[in-house]
């Protein structure tokens, strides 16, 4: 039978407190650094000091004679290069964190430092040299172009060109919670208590390692509560791994987390991105070219920086004209990890800050510009699937467009570029959108779903979800809970969710803000399923045909007779036996056609692609420099929304971090060290409660989609947005972020400067 | 963090009997705010550390009042900065030291932090704080922010061949106000101007002020001054848990509209707190007004030589002179600039 979701919902879409909340404040909650197993020991990785050296000799035997040391396990050993400054050697365990410590500091390495780049312009300089792993012929590698219609033709048809440079740095991830876990074998058997986003894929990652030296080897890993990840947690890493072999060589349980200066340098970073961009257009805002130049760095390992296929980001479809061209700078630098929608804010920075400059150029308000370049909609789609994102995307933006525009005062609080006010503190206002994918994972090489749940009614009428799923952070264990809750008639309290075990069955990574729709579902129908099980089950003692059967709230009921019990009397009458449910989900069931009708199976359960728009209000400070995002209006559909309350703290999350992108971060790499000189929360700035907007979230609500992920969308425009915020006050485009005193004096100065 | 032994002396002559006479062995404990970073980081590498927290009366804030010449403020050294900044009395006469100490670190480095672990503090330099990098300040050969990343350093670098900023905020404040600090060595006690108690060290057995390595800071006393206004103005990038990026502290009397026994002193702008008479000069006798502070700014940024990227940082001074000025002469007034 078809999935759908209730018409009627009780609880799905309202303000939900987080279930777990009490725990996490009250500091019950138990993260994988709380495990301290009996017999612990503790791990530690020696790293490399140098941005690029060889290792000529490897010395530990001072360590071992040091209180306490328990083993060492090689990474990298004599005869190696390292690449980055943090570069990991050789792990070390010992009976106590001092005593590793110590034991740590007594291996002495020789090395023979090597040359490196640790910044962008130097690397580009040079671009024949190679300081990096790897087959590649060197640090620089020029991508490929593209192009779209006549570029020429393009700017020859504009009556305004605006040509700037716009860019942010690398910065870094910085998780609350470290990365790191606690390995224990029994046997064969490793546990691991992971700080992660894929607690299968965890565990599968270590089974592999393994498996030659132990094919039995059976690994379970355990992730009840998780202090966010982002993108930069997906497996055990070389971190888990060596904590694994550490264990398994002392035969006691280890405990290997980062520390601070380690989780910046080593915990993956998000690349940076600088281009040199001619944007184009009309008086009546419609661009006709656009042409980008742009590098990036995703440190020593490569990959992507910008997302390339997206760029010009939104208006990718509208615009006739553009060409794009991209080089990749790899650095002896830590290495790149996906951060909260790898790519977007970095693509949305390059495209619609340029796309203010040409409205400020063509002298119209940057609105117009916007509206009159957002992408079309598909109407052969919007006939064959109206929930479908490319039949609506137009009428979303739009929708979106206007709500965002009334709820900033735009019409009233949008001045001409410079005109933000008298004294020394300008007003701006600025604007940026952006979209996301956010769909269901699709089914794995099985053929099937990805991710799965179990529900499970027992006759005390106790009901608990299950699922290997993982709660980062973003109330998927609340969502469960929910979605049980409104399909058995119950309060969400009466739930019992556990997820975060890799045994509770198939799910996937937490990346891509692919949990809630693929998990939702696959809860909505282990809950059906169950519900069903119970009511095959109790039907003959009820009384009644299983078919008319019904939930209402706190009650089932036999519609034939009327009656109705308890549900705690109706579950009692499962005896000995239980009700039980398995519900699978994966993009492969939300795409399904039927092959008669040539319609979607499962129209509405879960979907893909979102909208959002957001505006920015800043303060600046010409005398100092300083900015101040004031006030900040978050915009953002996302299909059916479970829990508005979550949803609306995931949209709040994405703005903060946005907004520390825009303001404060930034990783500063020293040329002669080799050496990031602000591994810290110190001088690598992230704002306080004092730095932050007032954020008004407003989620445009599309039950009929069905649900679509959240957690990476509202935190691609953020940065955009308070750019052009701070080129309404100011008139002049700060070039590159951080929105810092010292780029804000530098751009003003510049710009005094040329007059 | 290597091992070390912890004393809890009762007395200040017993903690001056654990210390040695050269730094590096060992290392007085105030509030630990620093200290522990420190040692963490293994740039300090203490075998003794000596709790000042046993000593009796060695957190009090007293002020004395003095018969038609205001109050005499004595405050211990093992004052918490939260409690400073909260001060209701000192808040009246001395608001540019409860501001600047109510807007050191966050609550939990106020809380814990003291008066005489603010004014012995470290410097900052990011070098500095980077055990694998062995600078001038630690004993190397170089000093890796002339050519290097050096956006937070001083602009005042003539003749300095280690170019940090001192760290203190209280430093510049309790320079304008003439305060003066009473410290007790093996010698026994004396009494320092807070002008000559900051010094820019250029090696590794130096430090941010001329204490002797087995000296400890006892107390500081401010007189107060008949008519006296005062303020401190940061830059800060972040209103929350930051450092300044240049601060101004100032204090003069209010004689009939005109300000006199003007001073100006700069912080986190040269290796010590740096006193600007050039720009005191120019409010000297003067009604404090926008076009006097201004003009006060000007003169406080004039003799500055930026490093590579900190030329910025120049023009915050005269922000900041004007603004504290302002502050000072307009107290309880909304300014213009604020947010
Ligand atoms: C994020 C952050 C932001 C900060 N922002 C500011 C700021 O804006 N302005 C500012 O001024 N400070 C700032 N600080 C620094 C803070 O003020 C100091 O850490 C604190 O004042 C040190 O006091 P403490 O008692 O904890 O010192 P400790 O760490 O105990 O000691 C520091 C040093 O002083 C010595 N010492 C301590 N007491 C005495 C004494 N009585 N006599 C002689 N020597 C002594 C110790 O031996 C040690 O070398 C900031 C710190 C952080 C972490
Ligand atoms: S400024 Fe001073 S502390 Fe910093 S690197 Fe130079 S010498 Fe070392």
């Amino acid at each position: 039978m078809a999935t759908s979701w209730p018409k009627d919902r009780r609880l799905i879409g309202k303000d939900i407190p987080r279930t777990d909340g009490p725990e996490k404040s009250t500091g019950r909650a138990r993260y994988s650094i709380d495990m301290n197993p009996k017999g612990l020991l503790h791990a530690m990785i020696l790293r490399s000091p140098y941005a690029h050296a060889h290792i000529d000799a490897i010395d530990v035997s001072a360590a071992e004679k040091t209180t306490g040391f328990k083993a060492v396990h090689e990474i990298n050993g004599a005869g190696k290069e390292v690449y980055f400054a943090g570069d990991e050697i050789i792990a070390v365990c010992a009976d106590t964190e001092e005593h590793c410590r110590d034991a740590m500091r007594a291996i002495k390495i020789k090395f023979t430092p090597l040359e490196f780049f640790v910044k962008e312009a130097d690397a580009l300089k040079n671009p024949q040299s190679k300081t990096i792993s790897g087959p590649a012929k060197s640090n620089v590698a020029i991508g490929a172009e593209a192009t779209k219609g006549d570029v020429a033709a393009g700017f020859k048809d504009a009556e305004k060109i605006v040509e700037a440079d716009y860019g942010m740095p690398v910065i870094c991830h910085q998780c609350l919670e470290p990365h790191g876990l606690v390995a224990s074998w029994e046997g064969d058997r490793l546990t691991v208590w992971a700080s992660t986003q894929a607690v299968v894929g965890t565990a599968q990652q270590l089974a592999a390692t393994f498996k030659a030296r132990i094919p039995q080897v059976d690994v379970k890993c355990i992730t009840h509560y998780m202090g966010g990840g982002y993108g930069s947690k997906f497996g055990p890493d070389i971190q888990g791994i060596v904590a694994a072999e550490l264990a398994l060589k002392t035969k006691a349980p280890v405990k290997l987390m980062l520390n601070r200066e380690e989780e910046i340098t080593v915990g993956g970073n998000r690349p940076s991105a600088y281009g040199k961009i001619k944007i184009g257009g009309k008086k009546d805002g419609t661009i006709t070219a656009y042409e980008v130049d742009c590098h990036g760095s995703p440190g020593e390992r490569g990959g992507a920086t910008v997302n390339l296929g997206l760029l010009p980001y939104v208006y990718l479809d509208t615009i006739p004209n553009w060409k794009r061209k991209h080089t990749v700078v790899r650095l002896n630098t830590g290495i790149a990890r996906a951060m909260r929608a790898p790519g977007h804010p970095q693509n949305c920075v390059l495209t619609d800050c340029p796309v203010d400059d040409l409205a400020a150029a063509l002298g119209i308000d940057p609105l117009i510009i916007r509206r009159k370049n957002l992408p079309p909609n598909d109407d052969k789609v919007a006939q064959s699937d109206p929930t479908a994102w490319l039949g609506q995307r137009n009428n979303i933006y739009v929708r979106e467009l206007d709500l965002a525009v009334k709820l900033s005062e735009w019409e009233k609080k949008w001045h001409q570029p410079g005109q933000g006010g008298k004294g020394p503190i300008k007003h701006g206002i600025g604007m940026a959108i952006h979209t996301w994918g956010g769909s269901a994972v699709g089914n794995l090489g099985d053929g099937q779903p990805a991710n799965d749940a179990t529900v499970i009614i027992d006759r005390g009428g106790q009901v608990i979800v299950q699922s290997s799923t993982q709660d980062l952070g973003t109330a998927q264990r609340t969502v469960s809970a929910i979605v049980a809750a409104e399909i058995l008639g119950l309060k969400v309290s009466d739930i019992v969710v556990r997820i975060g075990e890799s045994p509770f069955g198939r799910s996937s990574g937490s990346g891509g803000s692919t949990t809630c729709p693929s998990q939702a579902p696959a809860t909505l129908r282990a809950a059906i399923a169950a519900r069903d099980d119970l009511f095959a089950k109790i039907a003959a003692k009820f009384g009644a045909k299983k078919e008319d059967l019904v939930i209402e709230e706190g009650k089932v009921v036999d519609k034939a007779s009327k009656k109705g019990l308890d549900w705690k009397k109706a579950c009692a009458m499962l005896g000995m036996d239980e009700a039980k449910g398995v519900g699978a989900w994966s993009s492969n069931m939300a795409n399904e056609i039927d092959p008669d009708k040539k319609i979607l199976v499962n129209p509405g359960v879960s979907n893909v692609q979102v909208g959002g728009v957001q505006v920015a209000e800043v303060l600046v400070d010409v005398e100092t420099g300083v900015v101040r995002c004031t006030n900040f209006v978050a915009v953002q559909d996302c299909g059916l929304i479970i829990d508005k309350l979550t949803c609306e703290s995931q949209v709040a999350g994405g703005v903060i971090m946005g907004v520390n992108y825009a303001l404060f971060e930034d990783r500063i790499m020293d040329r002669h060290t080799g050496r990031q000189v602000n591994p810290d929360m110190e001088f690598y700035k992230l704002g306080g409660i004092q730095d932050l907007p007032r954020i008004k979230v407003a989620m445009v609500d599309m039950p009929e989609r069905g649900v679509i992920g959240i957690g990476e969308p509202p935190t691609v425009s953020t940065a955009a947005a308070v750019g052009n915020a701070v080129f309404n006050a100011l008139g002049v485009r700060v070039p590159y972020a951080p929105y810092s005193p010292e780029n804000v004096l530098n751009a003003l100065a510049k710009k005094g400067a040329k007059g | 963090m290597k091992e070390f032994t912890y004393y809890q002396p009762k007395s200040v002559d017993g903690a001056i009997g654990l210390l040695d006479a050269k730094w590096g062995k060992t290392e007085l404990l105030g509030g630990g705010t620093d200290l522990l970073d420190l040692t963490k980081e293994y740039v300090a590498q203490p075998d003794k550390v000596i709790s000042l927290t046993g000593i009796a009366n060695f957190a009090d804030i007293q002020v004395a009042p003095q018969t038609g010449k205001g109050s005499v403020v004595l405050i211990g050294a093992g004052a918490r900065l939260a409690a400073i900044a909260d001060h209701a009395h000192l808040q009246k006469i001395f608001p540019a030291l409860t501001t600047a100490a109510g807007m050191i670190g966050g609550p939990q480095i106020r809380n814990m932090g003291t008066l005489g672990g603010n004014l012995c503090q470290r410097n900052r330099c990011w070098y500095f704080r980077d055990e694998h990098v062995h600078c001038l300040l630690k004993g190397g050969q170089k000093c890796f922010a002339l050519d290097g990343e050096n956006q937070y350093h001083a602009i005042f670098t003539q003749g300095h061949k280690c170019v940090i900023v001192s760290p203190s905020t209280l430093g510049p404040v309790l320079i304008a106000l003439d305060a003066t600090a009473e410290v007790q060595g093996p010698k026994g006690k004396r009494t320092l101007e807070l002008a000559k108690f900051f010094f820019a060290p250029s090696g590794e057995n130096e430090r941010e002020h001329v204490l002797a390595p087995n000296e400890v800071v006892l107390s500081v006393k401010i007189p107060e001054k008949e008519g006296t206004r005062n303020a401190s103005y940061e830059v800060r990038q972040k209103q929350s848990y930051d450092w300044p990026l240049v601060q101004a502290a100032v204090a003069f009397k209010a004689d009939g509209g005109k300000a006199t026994g003007v001073k100006i002193v700069l912080g986190h702008v040269a290796p010590t707190p740096l006193v600007v008479e050039a720009a005191a000069k120019e409010v000297e006798g003067k009604e404090v007004t926008d076009a006097v502070a201004t003009a006060a700014g000007k003169a406080a940024a004039k003799d500055a030589k930026p490093l590579s990227q900190n030329g910025y940082k120049v023009k915050l001074v005269e922000v900041a002179v004007k603004r504290a000025l302002l502050t000072a002469a307009n107290p309880g007034k909304r300014q213009y600039w604020e947010v």
